[in-house]
């Protein structure tokens, strides 16, 4: 068997754009969206689902990019972090929360830290506001080598104090 | 990152599944949520012609009460058996196991039938259904036929399972009055993999345990039930656990990276407690 004969049509919205593309069934969601459809703000970090820089929100779930195939999941909506940005393209308020905590460093975990953020703040609106531990323990999947965990902390806290969860 | 290239198989029923297994002469595995597999191909530890993908296949997905047990669709995936309620109620044992499963984004797309049939010695849900006394439904398309978690898991990454055979269903019993659960852990970072965890379950009169059921994971090539220790408690107050559990016998820990073969038998001892003294503290109310 090759390659060739193994190729199939995906089609995906990202971020709100539907974009088809035929290309290897094996090819993971992650290469799918930096390799054939050229949206690269998903980091390929560990390969294994441990790291987190790869997290895409999958109809609104975080998933590991890295670890699903895009043919899993053809047909869904996916949210990268440039899917945050407002519509002129402007940092969103989350990022900007980011932005000014100075949560990254070299940035490449960051956008699987705002998706996880995104996620979190959603999933928790009109419930008890999340404690710093909390925050840290929803964080436990994205891991930071600038060591760069107690900014990132204080971004999502503020983005939640002006209730913001996009 | 750079996997070989295979072939991507789409299956619209658990028949069709098998079919595209049989025909594939034991070069195609079966994916569900793909959390265990895809990691493992991407590692270069596994090699494949075809993956079938079996998430699509409806009717196999949620929990439902069937009397005396839980029902739950081998596609359920581990989010929704964390928050599923019928499951608190039923076997909180299999609530909490989950809530240790690797990262949000995992439990989002990993599915119970997946963890089950990859089997790996260290993984909460084969551990929490062998101390549940869960039966598994295997079909190869045509026939069923029903399994016991402890027949089922048969060596690292080995189960019953034939080469063109899925997981349908699992039924776990629902816990019965006096019963009380506990779940202990302890792995090198949260999320990571189980050094050693432990699941009790005990039915309890007056503060003393009339029946214990016991298990660990992480420290053989399987997870096990822990039948000597599980009479040696028969009788104790939730106190009197650390007096009555000796060293546990009949477990071969293996020493690598994270911990030695030494550190993991201490675990398995402490953990053991940790889970029944939870569980013997729960039981007796109800």
């Amino acid at each position: 068997m090759n390659a060739e004969t193994s190729d199939i049509s995906v089609t995906l919205t990202v971020n709100g754009t539907p974009i088809t593309k035929t290309a290897g069934g094996h090819l993971s969601l992650l290469r799918w969206l930096r390799d054939v459809a050229d949206v690269t703000d998903p980091k390929y970090g560990c390969g294994e689902g441990v790291c987190g820089a790869c997290t895409v929100l999958v109809d609104g779930e975080p998933t590991s990019s890295c670890i699903v195939l895009a043919a899993q999941v053809n047909g869904a909506a996916i949210t990268t972090a440039a899917g945050l940005c407002e519509p002129d393209g402007s940092l969103g308020l989350l990022q900007q929360r980011f932005h000014e905590h100075h949560a990254a460093q070299c940035g490449f975990c960051t956008p699987g830290m705002l998706l996880c953020a995104r996620a979190m703040l959603r999933d928790n609106e009109g419930s008890e506001p999340l404690s710093r531990g909390d925050i840290r323990e929803q964080l436990h999947g994205n891991l930071c080598r600038c060591t760069g965990y107690s900014p990132i902390v204080d971004a999502i806290e503020d983005a939640q104090s002006q209730g913001i969860v996009r | 990152m750079f996997v070989k290239p295979f072939r991507y198989q789409r299956a619209e029923s658990l028949a069709d599944a098998c079919a595209m297994l049989r025909d594939a002469g034991g070069g195609a595995k079966a994916i569900a949520g793909g959390q265990s597999l895809l990691p493992m191909m991407n590692l270069g530890l596994l090699d494949l012609d075809a993956v079938v993908d079996v998430g699509h296949v409806e009717g196999i997905r949620g929990v439902t009460r069937d009397g005396g047990y839980l029902s739950i669709g081998a596609l359920t995936r581990h989010a929704d058996l964390e928050r599923d309620a019928a499951v608190r109620a039923g076997q909180p044992l299999v609530s909490e196991a989950v809530r240790w499963i690797g990262s949000s984004r995992i439990r989002s797309r990993g599915t119970l039938g997946g963890s089950l049939a990859h089997s790996d010695p260290a993984a909460e849900l084969p551990l929490a259904m062998i101390v549940a006394g869960a039966e598994y439904d295997l079909t190869d398309g045509s026939a069923t036929r029903s399994v016991k978690a402890t027949d089922f898991h048969q060596g690292f990454f080995t189960t019953d399972l034939a080469e063109d055979e899925l997981l349908e269903r699992v039924r776990v019993p629902v816990l019965g009055p006096g019963w009380g659960w506990g779940f202990a852990e302890v792995s090198r970072r949260r999320g990571d993999f189980a050094l050693v965890a432990a699941a009790a379950l005990a039915r309890v009169a007056e503060g003393r345990v009339i029946e214990a059921r016991l298990g660990l994971c992480g420290v053989a090539d399987r997870p096990i039930r822990l039948g000597a220790v599980e009479i040696a408690v028969e009788g104790a107050t939730a106190d009197e656990l650390d007096a009555r559990v000796g060293p546990i016998e009949g477990i071969e820990p293996a020493s690598d990276t994270n911990a030695s073969a030494d550190h993991r038998r201490h675990l398995a001892r402490v953990l053991a407690i940790r889970a029944l003294t939870d569980a013997v503290r729960r039981g007796g109310s109800a």
